[in-house]
């Protein structure tokens, strides 16, 4: 650590204090929850065990506070206005004047007039863009070098693109089905399935493209082994609104009825619907730390809502049209209608977004898509003239974790980083509202199988019933008391029956559990010798 | 110290069991005896009266005493008899307990060590030979024994006989005292000492009391045992708890494993064969030594090879390489040598395809025959194999006859190639028609001439056209005899015949029609005999369905952007939709008609026209492709423009023009990334603005008022659909229970019920079921949310990610929960904890042998960790993933404005 904090001589007291304030909410932070309550522990060993583990977890959120405090190189900043100045009164050409030149490079207008509307996507390291015309072009640019990697002209409509894992893939749902590309341009898939597409949304950690299609069908298709995980009916009509949820996985939708449902690949029902707005939802954003989400409505408002904590009115309702809304990964919010493009901003910290930059683009250009790009304070807006950037100062992650993104990266530590997240490739089943529960015991079921005594309760219920019953009377020497006698045996035998034979069965089941468990823990063998012989059966 | 108590026990047991013989012998001979006197009383009879016979006397007394008890009487042993006196007399055959005995296994230590420590002195003197004395680990139950002896058994130095009478008889006295034995003693050093001690043991002898039964002294004596055992193991309970109590267990601490590198290996190494040491000595040569340390120019001069030698190598090496480099070649090429039978068949193979080609092929029938022409031609001028060479002439001259086989078969086959050669054209052709030779030959020439195809094929014709109608003409001559003159045979025939006849005339006609265009045509153009026709008919016919496609396409993508723009279909405008439709009716219409074709041709003006104006324009394109896209794009944007608004504006070709001079604009100013470009790019901005206004009114509209009104109101009940959703949600869910159903008639009178109502168990049951519904429902988590519905539904494939149940030293949830909150892995974690978080309860090597546990002081109220922290050099690795690449030339805008 490059100061020392202990020593007085160097800092002054409340400097020190204010670090240690700093520290202290960065260590929370990495302590991810509160710590053990040890007090009612009856268990001495296990109490000591989950001390010393709970040290451990100090220690390492303390160094890793520190190394956050000290060792990343670049901070965040924001626009800060003087005065009577506003921030949302300054100009894209005044910012231009003051950043250097590698940033003002990021500040340009793509003009393609002719097969606009142009939708867009980044890596997620914010390297490479894809951009997608409506009428049929296709290209991967290298943001770094401003290079034009590759550029197709597919001749039909493309209605959304997306990256898959890495720059090398991409997906465009076009016309009448959506396609895999590589890099170069050349088409490796045509995923019939999906049918007509509207949108398209990669899910990095699991790899799984999911789509909504024209009729409304949301499907789940894994990139790595070709399979369709799922393939479900929404049953709210057609949209073309689909995010998926960063923090979990969660594909959200919204339907023109103003509601928003949640999915995931193993529930054939949406697992979360809300009503959010009375009129159609026209755009929805996800916050990088899944907590909250944008939703834009046709009736002239964007409401902003908490994910952790249900509740039916939003935190924030804000007024305004949206077609497409993004949150940048420092959770600036970027709103977009026709030509207008706003950035909100959550200046005081209390989710209470703010107006915070304003850019308008030419009139006449209708803005189909905004975005912020990862790691750089900037935003990409796709508009039906081709596609602008700007730069949002504070929207972007300053530091970057070469573990998780690198917009550096070699083609060896691509590959390497293939591989590496081709084997954390987490199943379809880890998708849910709360991935923290992942690991916690299972929460009871509603029907339990039931306990030995109440299945003898039952057998002896049932059978009482019928003892009560009373035998006819018979004549002809069929009234005899042992033929009453046997035919009152005959009786009890037959209610009991069933019974039995479901323990019967159940035990028959155990045992067969058993014989497998025995044969799969065979001994090697040369101790084989040693076991004890079964007796002769 | 257990083995050697084991040992101990293992002797005492060993020597016990010699004297408890003997003891034995002596408690038969005391039964048989019946009762008899206490020990005491008897010692003091016998001091008072002697016995003279020194052994078997007190027996007979003994017998006496016992006759009257006993009837059987065992006779005595021979041994004991004494009648020649075989065996050696004993004094004093049994055993009587000493005054101060104690049990064998007697149990303290020191006790005993006390005893003995007041015996040694007697013993010293008592004992002349003092074997039982030699060691001191002999047990206590030994010591007991012999203490017994020491005290009142008297051995004597020799067997006693007449020649050695006991002390008694010569003295004629009682027992002796230890009084009569420290006397000789008198005067030699230490007597006091003796006296001393003795005198305080004969003051301090009481009365011992009678020994504690055995298992309880058993009892105590495993007390006393476990007391100090525990007291010994208490000793380690600190260790123990430390180690129970550590998180890891090391037992590598210190271990040498040896050498671990190879320079630590190679370090030891000695040379011990004889070329090592050749070695060695080569290695380890003072001077070279010497010379590393200094520096290298003595090493190099050590090097030095002379000039020569060098050259010497060079060309060695020089010569080596040039001769490698020719076998290679050699052999390269030898490789590349194909064997006589793959040239053979190639060959034929060769042959071959030129049969089947130039069958198949005009063209190379042709050439074929070129070639042949030209090889006769040849022949005839130079007449090479006529058998004018100087070769054949000599052979001539010598005789055929008597040239060897080979030489023969050439000349045969050289005059053979002469007549081939030399034969006439009309040799290779039909015998028949001789007369045309000369016309033939000329029709040669004439095809193979430009443009003679369609005279040559004319000619095909007429000939084909003869020979049909000579075969027309011949008549078949009918055999008279044979089975061909059978009737039906005959009437095959004829049949055969008029088919054949017919089949002719279709082919007649056939070739008229192939030949009257032959005739019409000009000679310039024949290979394209069919399409030209054609030509205008196909090209049109394609020209339409392009223009119609291209036109529905261009609908197609406007309804697609239509679908695309709105958000649902129900509230797009339907004004906008019918215009639509209607063009497109409209354009199907004139699809049909001329206009399409105007259409294109339109279309392909403005192209032309947008391309004259772009290339005047652009000066330096950037990349090409873009601008060709565009291009073509454009030219089907205008189109969509057109085909939308049916009166198609005649400013509508400027604006891509506009549009494309903008694009330029935009673009060079990126390039240059000049500020001042940038302001410059404002401005046509603004000047895009200006000129895209009017466009942008024509094709956006304000919605009207009830357009408004209606969008407001389309959504109000979208509330109450959202409750009922959720309603039928939790149906789904939680089914509310069936309302109870009378069936008249079941268990009671139907009149009954009908006054009596349902039965009260019914009605109760449907309550209970009803609460039990309401209670789930209250517990679902969207119970108190209105507008939200979260999915209760069992996720079977995620079930797996959940523990069944807690794991065995937990036993709250919580707990639990908590104690897996943190991550574990490197990526989660800073490098300085991971190993920390992740080390195993145990840390050995593999192959190191784990000690025992050692004795060692500890601390028991230090605290643990210290232990682990001072215990392990853990290597740190630096590489902290946090810290790495983060180098980049990043940029960040912080501004103040």
């Amino acid at each position: 650590m490059g100061v020392k904090q202990d020593d007085g001589s160097i800092m002054p007291t409340s400097e020190q204090e204010k670090i240690s304030d700093e520290l202290d909410i960065r260590v929370k932070k990495f302590l991810r929850g509160e710590k053990t309550n040890l007090e009612g522990l009856q268990d001495k060993k296990l109490k000591g065990q989950l001390a010393v583990r709970e040290e451990l977890f100090g220690k390492s959120a303390q160094a890793a506070a520190k190394a956050e405090k000290w060792l990343l190189p670049s901070e965040g900043g924001y626009l800060e206005a003087e005065g009577i100045e506003k921030t949302w009164r300054i100009k894209q050409e005044s910012i231009a004047c003051e950043v250097d030149i590698l940033s003002a490079r990021s500040q340009y207008d793509i003009v393609l007039p002719d097969l606009g509307p142009y939708t867009l996507d980044f890596t997620s390291s914010g390297r490479y863009m894809a951009a997608g015309g409506r009428k049929g072009h296709l290209a991967i640019l290298d943001m770094k070098n401003m290079s034009l990697v590759k550029e197709i002209q597919v001749r039909e409509t493309v209605r959304d693109v997306v990256f898959l894992h890495n720059e090398l893939f991409f997906a465009a749902a076009q016309k009448k089905y959506p396609y895999i590309y590589n890099r170069d341009g050349t088409e490796l898939h045509c995923l019939k399935e999906h049918g007509a597409v509207l949108r398209l949304q990669f899910l990095k950690n699991h790899f799984l493209l999911a789509s909504i299609n024209k009729s409304g069908q949301l499907r789940y298709q894994d990139v790595t082994m070709g399979g369709m995980v799922a393939n479900y009916r929404t049953g709210l009509g057609r949209t073309d609104v689909m995010q998926v949820n960063p923090y979990n996985g969660v594909v959200a939708l919204g339907h023109s009825l103003g509601t928003v449902s949640m999915w995931k690949p193993t529930s054939s029902a949406a697992i979360l619907k809300r009503l959010c707005h009375k009129g159609p939802i026209t755009a929805m954003a996800f916050h990088p730390n899944g907590h909250l989400m944008a939703t834009a409505g046709k009736e002239k408002k964007i409401m902003l809502w908490d994910l952790r904590n249900l509740k039916d009115e939003p935190l924030q309702t804000l007024p305004g049209n949206a077609d497409t809304l993004d949150f940048s990964q420092k959770g600036l919010l970027a709103r977009s209608t026709s030509s207008f493009v706003q950035i909100l901003r959550d200046s005081s910290g209390t989710q209470n977004y703010n107006n915070y930059m304003t850019h308008k683009i030419i009139k006449g250009y209708q803005v189909e898509k905004v975005l912020f790009r990862p790691y750089e304070d900037v935003l990409g807006i796709g508009h039906s003239m081709g596609w602008s950037s700007i730069l949002i100062p504070g929207s972007g992650e300053p530091n970057f974790d070469s573990w998780v993104a690198n917009p550096f990266e070699t083609s060896k530590q691509r590959r390497e980083r293939e591989v590496h997240s081709l084997l954390d490739k987490l199943p379809p089943e880890t998708i849910m509202l709360n991935p923290t529960k992942i690991g916690t015991v299972k929460p009871q079921r509603r029907k339990e199988k039931k306990t030995k005594e109440e299945k003898e309760a039952d057998m002896e219920a049932a059978v009482e019933a019928v003892k009560g019953i009373e035998p006819k009377k018979k004549t002809k020497g069929r009234n005899k008391p042992s033929k009453r006698t046997k035919k009152k045996q005959e009786i009890v035998a037959n209610a009991k029956r069933p019974f039995l034979e479901q323990q019967k069965k159940e035990e028959e089941q155990v045992a067969r559990k058993k014989q497998k468990v025995i044969e799969q823990v065979e001994l090697p063998t040369s101790l084989q010798r040693f076991s004890r012989k079964k007796s002769a059966t | 110290m257990a083995e050697t108590k084991r040992k101990s026990r293992g002797e005492a047991k060993g020597k016990r069991g010699k004297p408890s013989k003997k003891q034995k012998k002596g408690n038969d001979t005391r039964e048989r005896k019946g009762p008899r006197l206490p020990n005491a009383l008897r010692k003091e009879l016998e001091r008072l009266n002697p016995v003279d016979e020194g052994f078997g006397s007190d027996e007979d007394q003994e017998e006496v005493y016992g006759r009257d008890l006993y009837e059987y009487e065992e006779e005595l042993p021979e041994e004991e008899s004494k009648k020649n006196r075989r065996y050696d007399p004993v004094e004093n055959l049994e055993y009587q307990m000493p005054e101060e005995f104690e049990d064998e296994n007697v149990s303290s230590d020191d006790d005993n060590d006390a005893r003995n420590a007041g015996e040694d002195g007697v013993e010293d003197e008592e004992d002349d030979d003092g074997r039982q004395r030699t060691t001191r680990i002999t047990g206590e139950a030994f010591e007991g024994k012999k203490k017994k002896k020491n005290n009142v058994v008297i051995s004597e130095a020799y067997p006693e006989s007449e020649y050695n009478p006991t002390r008694d008889m010569l003295e004629g006295e009682g027992p002796v005292s230890i009084g009569d034995l420290l006397d000789p003693l008198h005067g030699v050093s230490g007597y006091s000492k003796l006296r001393k001690r003795i005198h305080h043991l004969e003051k301090k002898s009481v009365p011992t009391p009678a020994p504690l039964p055995k298992a309880d002294q058993e009892k105590l004596e495993r007390k006393a045992a476990y007391e100090k055992s525990k007291e010994e193991l208490q000793k380690w309970e600190p260790i123990i708890k430390r180690n129970r109590e550590a998180p890891t267990i090391y037992f590598d601490d210190d271990m040498d494993l040896g050498f671990s590198t190879v320079g630590a290996i190679a370090s030891e190494f000695e040379p011990r064969t004889e070329f090592e040491k050749k070695i060695a000595s080569l290695v380890y040569d003072d001077q070279v030594m010497e010379a590393h340390q200094k520096d290298g120019s003595r090493l190099l001069e050590l090097n030095k090879v002379s000039a020569e030698d060098e050259k010497d190598r060079h060309n060695r090496m020089a010569k080596m390489r040039s001769l490698l480099f020719r076998h290679e070649m050699k052999s390269k090429h030898i490789k590349k040598i194909k064997s006589k039978t793959y040239h053979r068949l190639l060959k034929k193979d060769r042959l071959k395809a030129s049969s089947t080609q130039s069958q198949m092929d005009p063209e190379a029938a042709k050439e074929l025959a070129m070639k042949q022409e030209y090889e006769r031609a040849k022949e005839r001028m130079t007449l090479r194999h006529k058998g004018s060479s100087k070769w054949t002439k000599r052979i001539k001259e010598r005789g055929i006859d008597v040239q060897d086989e080979g030489t023969r078969t050439a000349i045969a086959e050289q005059q053979h190639l002469h007549a081939l050669l030399t034969r006439k054209m009309n040799s290779m052709k039909d015998g028949s028609s001789s007369s045309s030779d000369d016309s033939s030959d000329e029709d040669d020439v004439d095809v193979y001439s430009v443009g003679s195809d369609q005279a040559r094929a004319s000619k095909l014709l007429e000939k084909a056209k003869e020979k049909t109608l000579n075969l027309l003409d011949e008549d078949d001559e009918v055999p008279n005899s044979g089975v061909l003159s059978l009737p039906f045979m005959v009437r095959g025939l004829k049949k055969r015949n008029e088919a054949a006849a017919e089949e002719a005339k279709l082919a007649l006609q056939e070739y008229e029609s192939w030949s009257n265009p032959l005739e019409h045509s000009n000679g310039a153009d024949n290979a394209k005999v069919a399409p030209p026709s054609g030509r205008m008919v196909f090209n049109a016919s394609k020209e339409a369905p392009e223009s119609s496609n291209k036109t529905k396409s261009d609908n197609k993508i406007r309804s697609d952007n239509y679908y695309g723009n709105s958000d649902s279909e129900d509230d797009f405008e339907p004004k906008e939709n019918v215009d639509i439709r209607e063009d497109r009716s409209s354009d199907l219409q004139n699809n049909g008609g001329i206009n399409p074709v105007l259409l294109h041709k339109d279309s392909k003006n403005h192209k032309d026209s947008l391309f004259k104006n772009f290339d005047d324009i652009v000066q330096d394109p950037g990349p090409k492709t873009t601008h060709e896209v565009s291009i073509f794009a454009s030219g089907t944007w205008k189109k969509i423009k057109g085909g939308n608004n049916a009166d198609a504006n005649a400013n509508k070709p400027t604006r891509p023009l506009e549009s494309v001079v903008l694009n330029q604009n935009l673009q060079e100013p990126v390039k240059d990334l000049d500020e001042d470009s940038d302001a410059d790019s404002e401005g046509q901005m603004v000047d895009g603005i200006l000129t895209s206004d009017p466009k942008v009114e024509s094709s956006y509209e304000l919605p009207s008022q009830a357009e408004i009104i209606r969008q407001a109101f389309a959504a109000d009940d979208v509330e109450d659909d959202f409750e009922k959703e959720k309603q039928e949600v939790l149906n789904e869910e939680n089914p509310e229970p069936e309302k109870p159903v009378l069936l008249p008639g079941w268990g009671q009178w139907t009149h009954v019920q009908k006054k009596k109502g349902l039965p009260s168990w019914m009605l109760q049951e449907h309550e209970s079921a009803k609460r039990m519904r309401e209670e789930t429902l209250k517990k679902r988590k969207d119970a108190h949310l209105k507008r939200v519905i979260i999915s209760e539904k069992l996720d079977k494939k995620a079930e797996k990610l959940y523990t069944k149940s807690l794991p065995y030293p937990f036993t709250s949830k919580e707990v639990y929960e908590q104690s897996i909150r943190m991550p574990l892995g490197p990526e989660f974690n800073p490098a300085t904890a991971v190993g920390a978080l992740n080390r195993p309860e145990v840390m050995k090597k593999p192959g190191v042998i784990i000690k025992p546990i050692e004795f060692e002081e500890v601390n028991p109220y230090e605290r643990i960790e210290e232990q682990t922290q001072s215990g392990k050099k853990q290597k740190k690795r630096n590489k902290s993933k946090s810290n790495s690449g983060k180098n980049g030339t990043k940029v960040k805008t912080k501004l103040k404005n």
